[in-house]
């Protein structure tokens, strides 16, 4: 465990990467007492720049707190990105699981139906989950696990497929372990590595997805997004700019700090490859 | 004056590591028209001081002191430029894997043609590649020439690296474990190679070797390197048979002899019975034609309880198949597998289970064999525990194990990473025991092992054997492992068993033509290892 944790931080942006992540869920987790109101309360007066009237990011036009909803929308985002890559990860790597282990038919039949969705266009499917089964934050989670978790499956049957052919797979077989078994405790604790830098940049891409939905208005109406933020401020831009500027930062830092760490993961977890990218640069 | 002199090399090591320097105080020399061996076991710096000759250490091994000197030239003190020259043109490198050192998208004329271009003499190359690659007894060079590296066998793919080699007929030829990877015959046959050319050209040769076998079938004369250090040198006639170094004598002691004593015959009731036993693969179909593979047919065997039989044979005979077929890791298409007389290969999963802690296996590769993330003890107790023993007293057992396989019992925490590959083969070998199996199958148990380490894990198996009255069948492709352990032996060849028979009478009259050629085969036939 020490030893990751050298390796992960050899990767400085992956540091970086930690304290940005850090921060915002230090952000949503205090969010109730550093702003008690409801976001959707109006604060002050509407159209309020940055640092006028006690607003640090200003207000909507409506007079709404930026700031507010942008730690609120912090506690949506994480919540969303969470939870979806969890579903998608559940989903993903059964059906992996699955496919690599058994192989022949069954590897077959779960490769036509994961190539089934990853034909469709994700962000088209998201929308069109969300809008058939209106918007709300289960839809929404629901139509981005929907979509995500296609990669998860191809990921964890090509692991499976390599590790079941290892003589300690084929031990386990002889000593006569139920196939749930070694699937469970032989085959994948050696295949979490991948799975767990995927998920990092899985939940990345769920906070994206979110955003981008709530954007065009497919969000929960009842709770406030970085996504509804930028949608809401995308009309008047020119007049005020803080409206979408300042939720299109928190998401861009977010998305960029899941990446540096998902970097830094492979790197902990893979010391070969990325000894191998230190000595070519 | 020597051809090449090296003296005091010392290579340092990345701090961190068990010792201060890979190599340390190394002095050797090879004159032309000799061969030089190195000997020694993995980690004692023998390819170390091969690639520093080379110009070839990575960065990580900085040279701290010493000379190389190469036709009067320091090596060390040359320009990467003036090397790069060198290398090549008077001096040339064959390596261990033939199958990942050639260009796999060139053809293998072409690869040969670029060494001579890139030396100048790129003109000559229609003419030569073909003379080159019939210098290293390739039939059919202009074919050869054609063909991409993938066509090639094993075998040839080393020939071709010697043809490369050659090219530009270099005055010294360093050798690191060319035959390691190759199968008995072939090994032969590229160290006759080898012998034949140096001595029709007069080279000097630098040959990297962990076996002993080897070098006294090749060796002018022998270095033994022993944790960076040399530690014995002088003529092969001398190191071979009146060593003087502790260390030497114990490797020496520890090569399997080969020869066969001639053994009880058992006549107990059958363990194991296979009669008509098959296992085809297809491949293809769809596009071009079906590739069909018999890769197990006409192997009948019967093994008697408490008798060990060694299933030998070259890599892609079937042994191993054989044995997987017996443990149901492979499914063979027809043929019984009769234990204590039940048919086991129509049995299903759960059906078997009760049969898994009769038999038991041990697998080659010990660092392939055990789960990187569960501890030893564990890895020891999951056998028992899966088949409803309590884990405390399963975990207690593990603890005996590893007394029994004579490691230390406080391992019983730690990952397999910590251990060294005999250990970890050891902890392979407690694993399968922990059973109580009265039938055990080794899937060359010692081959990924030093000779020293083999010796050790050879002793312990043949102890608990006479111990527990295993019955053992014993997949090997060294014929000197076979002949020290085995009661019987069956030699497969292409899928089929073509000969089977008492140890001492397969070695003493072998019957098939192709046990005689395995048993010529055989690295150092002609040298009996010094009783010491």
């Amino acid at each position: 465990m020490r030893d990751f944790w050298r390796r992960f931080r050899r990767n400085k942006g992956a540091v970086v990467g930690l304290v940005i992540l850090l921060l915002v869920v230090l952000l949503a987790v205090t969010a109730p007492w550093l702003y008690p109101a409801s976001p959707w309360d109006m604060a002050g007066a509407p159209f309020s720049p940055p640092g006028e009237m006690g607003m640090l990011l200003g207000t909507d036009s409506l007079g709404r707190d930026v700031a507010a909803g942008i730690a609120h929308g912090a506690r949506i985002s994480l919540l969303v990105g969470a939870v979806s890559t969890a579903a998608a990860l559940l989903v993903g790597v059964t059906l992996g699981a699955v496919a690599g282990y058994l192989g022949g038919f069954a590897d077959d039949a779960v490769m036509r139906f994961t190539e089934f969705f990853q034909t469709i266009p994700s962000f088209v499917l998201a929308i069109l989950l969300v809008a058939i089964f209106t918007p709300s934050i289960g839809s929404v989670v629901f139509a981005i696990a929907i979509v995500s978790w296609p990669p998860v499956a191809r990921v964890v049957r090509a692991e499976f497929l390599s590790l079941r052919g290892r003589e300690f797979v084929q031990a386990a077989e002889v000593l006569g372990k139920s196939r749930l078994s070694i699937v469970l405790t032989d085959i994948l604790p050696n295949a979490l590595s991948p799975i767990v830098v995927l998920s990092s940049l899985m939940v990345a891409s769920a906070i994206l997805l979110e955003s981008a939905l709530s954007f065009l208005g497919l969000g929960d109406p009842n709770l406030m997004t970085w996504g509804f933020l930028i949608g809401s401020g995308r009309s008047v831009i020119r007049l005020a700019w803080w409206m979408s500027v300042f939720p299109g930062i928190a998401i861009f830092l977010t998305v960029l700090a899941l990446n540096l760490v998902g970097e830094g993961l492979s790197d902990a977890l893979n010391p070969r490859l990325a000894r191998q990218r230190g000595g070519a640069a | 004056m020597s051809l090449l002199r090296v003296e005091g090399l010392t290579v340092a090591l990345p701090p961190g590591g068990d010792r201060p320097h890979a190599v340390e105080d190394v002095s050797f020399h090879v004159d032309a028209g000799e061969i030089l061996c190195i000997v020694g076991e993995s980690g004692s710096g023998k390819s170390i001081s091969a690639n520093a000759v080379m110009g070839l250490l990575p960065k990580g091994l900085p040279v701290r002191s010493g000379a190389i000197g190469f036709e009067g030239r320091d090596l060390l003190s040359l320009a990467p430029e003036a090397m790069r020259k060198l290398r090549g043109e008077r001096l040339a490198m064959i390596f261990q894997e033939p199958m990942t050192a050639l260009n796999p998208l060139m053809r293998v004329g072409d690869q040969i043609g670029e060494v001579l271009r890139v030396h100048g003499s790129g003109a000559d190359a229609a003419r030569r590649v073909p003379e080159l690659l019939a210098a290293v007894n390739l039939p059919d060079p202009a074919a050869i020439a054609r063909s991409h590296p993938f066509r090639l066998s094993g075998g040839q793919r080393q020939r071709v690296m010697i043809a490369m080699a050659l090219a530009l007929e270099p005055a010294l030829l360093i050798a690191d474990e060319p035959t390691t990877a190759l199968d008995v015959t072939t090994q032969m046959q590229i160290l006759r190679l080898i012998r034949e050319i140096q001595s029709r050209r007069g080279m000097g040769v630098l040959f990297i070797t962990h076996d002993f076998g080897v070098v006294a079938e090749i060796a002018d004369r022998v270095a033994v390197m022993q944790r960076g250090r040399i530690v014995e040198q002088g003529p092969a006639s001398e190191v071979l048979n009146r060593p003087q170094h502790p260390y030497t004598r114990a490797l020496i002691a520890a090569v399997p002899h080969g020869a066969a004593e001639a053994r009880a015959t058992i006549a107990t009731a059958p363990v194991l019975e296979l009669r008509g036993v098959e296992k085809t693969y297809r491949r293809g179909g769809f596009f071009g034609a079906r590739a069909v593979v018999r890769a197990v047919h006409d192997a009948d065997f019967t093994l008697r309880r408490g008798e060990t039989l060694g299933l030998v044979g070259e890599s892609g005979s079937g042994k191993s198949t054989l044995a997987r077929c017996v443990v149901k890791l492979v499914e063979p298409e027809q043929g019984t597998i009769a234990y204590h007389g039940t048919d086991l290969r129509p049995l299903s999963r759960a059906a078997w289970k009760p049969y898994r802690r009769r038999i038991q296996m041990v697998f080659q590769d010990p660092y392939a064999s055990l789960n990187p993330r569960r501890t030893v003890g564990d890895t020891i107790a999951e056998g028992p525990v899966t088949h409803g023993e309590p884990r405390s007293k399963a975990l207690e057992r593990a603890r005996e194990l590893l007394r029994l396989v004579q490691l230390d019992p406080g391992a019983m925490n730690r990952y397999p990473h910590e251990f060294s590959g005999g250990q970890r083969q050891r902890i392979g070998i407690a694993r399968a025991l922990a059973m109580e199996p009265e039938l055990l199958i080794a899937d060359e148990p010692v081959s990924a092992l030093d000779v020293s380490v083999q010796a050790q894990v050879l002793a312990l198996l043949a102890e608990i054997r006479a111990r527990l009255g295993l019955t053992m069948l014993f997949i090997t492709h060294d014929l000197r492992v076979a002949a020290q352990i085995c009661d019987r032996v069956a030699v497969m060849q292409r899928g089929a068993i073509v000969e089977q028979g008492p140890t001492s009478e397969v070695f003493a009259a072998p019957q098939h033509a192709y046990t005689r050629q395995l048993l010529d085969s055989i690295p150092g036939r002609g040298w009996t290892p010094p009783e010491l």
